[in-house]
C-alpha cells in the first residue's frame, strides 16, 4: 500500500458519505455539513495531486476553495438561521418553493 | 522524502483515513446536529493531518484554522440559535467508545507532532514552495483572488441584521 492509495479511498469514502448526507439527510443544516465534509474530501485529493505533479496550481485552487467554502458555509448558515427566525422549520420537507 | 520513513507515513495516513471514515459514517447515521457537528469537527482535524502528511503544511495549517477554528464555531453557535424540536440536548447521546477513541487518538496525534514535526515538515517537496503558491495566488491567479475576496466581503455582509429583522 501507497500514500496514494491511502488518500483516494479516505476521499472517495468521505465523499461518498458527504453526498449521502445531502441526499438523505432532510435538515438544512445536515445538508451543510454534508457539503462541508465534500469539499474536504476534494481538498484532499487536490493536496495529494499537488504533492505527486509538483503542481503550484492546484494548491493555490485548495486555497481559494478553502475560502470559498467559509463563505458558503457564512452564508449558509446565515440564511438557515434567518429561516429559524422567520419561524420555517429549517427542513427541506417544508421548503418547496421559494418566496420572499 | 525527508528523514521520516515512507511507511510510517503510509500507515499514518491510513489510520488517519480510517478515522476521518468513521466519523463520517457518525454524521450520516446519527440524528443530533451536535453529535454532527462534533464528528465534522473530528473529520476536518483528520483532513488536516493528511495536509500535512502530503508534505503541506501551509494548506494545512489554513485548513485548521479556517475550518476546524472559524467555521465550526459558527456551524455550532448556529445549531445552538437554531435548535432543535425536541429538548436541545435531548438527544445528545455520542456513541461512548467512538468518543473514547477519537479522544485517544487526537492524544496520539498531538504527541505525534510534538515529536515528529520537525520530521513532517521536512517532508515538502522543494518545488511546492509558499513563495511559489503566492506567485500563481497573486498572477496567474490573480482575477480568481480578487472575486474570492469580494464574495468573501459579501458573504460577511450576510451576518449583518437588516431593520426588519432586528
Amino acid at each position: 500500500m501507497n500514500l496514494t492509495v491511502a488518500v483516494w479511498a479516505t476521499t472517495g469514502a468521505v465523499f461518498s458519505i458527504g453526498l449521502a448526507i445531502v441526499v438523505v439527510r432532510r435538515q438544512l443544516l445536515a445538508m451543510l455539513l454534508g457539503l462541508e465534509l465534500m469539499l474536504a474530501a476534494v481538498n484532499v485529493s487536490l493536496v495529494h495531486h499537488a504533492e505527486l505533479y509538483r503542481d503550484e496550481q492546484a494548491l493555490a485552487v485548495v486555497v481559494l476553495v478553502i475560502a470559498v467554502a467559509a463563505a458558503e458555509a457564512v452564508v449558509g448558515l446565515s440564511l438557515i438561521l434567518r429561516l429559524r427566525r422567520a419561524g420555517v422549520a429549517a427542513d427541506t420537507a417544508q421548503l418547496r418553493e421559494l418566496r420572499g | 522524502m525527508g528523514n521520516m520513513p515512507p511507511e510510517m507515513i503510509v500507515w499514518t495516513a491510513v489510520i488517519v483515513g480510517v478515522l476521518a471514515v468513521a466519523f463520517a459514517g457518525v454524521m450520516l447515521l446519527h440524528r443530533s446536529l451536535y453529535v454532527c457537528s462534533v464528528c465534522l469537527l473530528a473529520v476536518l482535524l483528520q483532513t488536516g493531518v493528511l495536509f500535512l502528511l502530503c508534505g503541506s503544511p501551509l494548506v494545512a495549517f489554513l485548513h485548521i484554522m479556517i475550518y476546524a477554528g472559524a467555521v465550526m464555531v459558527l456551524v455550532v453557535v448556529a445549531v445552538m440559535a437554531a435548535g432543535s424540536d425536541g429538548g436541545r440536548f435531548s438527544d445528545f447521546s455520542f456513541p461512548r467508545p467512538l468518543a473514547w477513541l477519537g479522544l485517544l487518538v487526537a492524544l496520539m496525534e498531538l504527541a505525534f507532532a510534538l515529536s515528529k514535526g520537525p520530521l513532517l515538515t521536512t517532508a515538502v517537496p522543494s518545488g511546492l514552495e509558499p513563495a511559489n503558491l503566492g506567485a500563481v495566488l497573486f498572477k496567474q491567479y490573480a482575477l480568481a483572488t480578487e472575486a474570492v475576496t469580494l464574495l468573501m466581503f459579501l458573504a460577511a455582509l450576510a451576518v449583518v441584521p437588516d431593520k426588519e429583522a432586528a
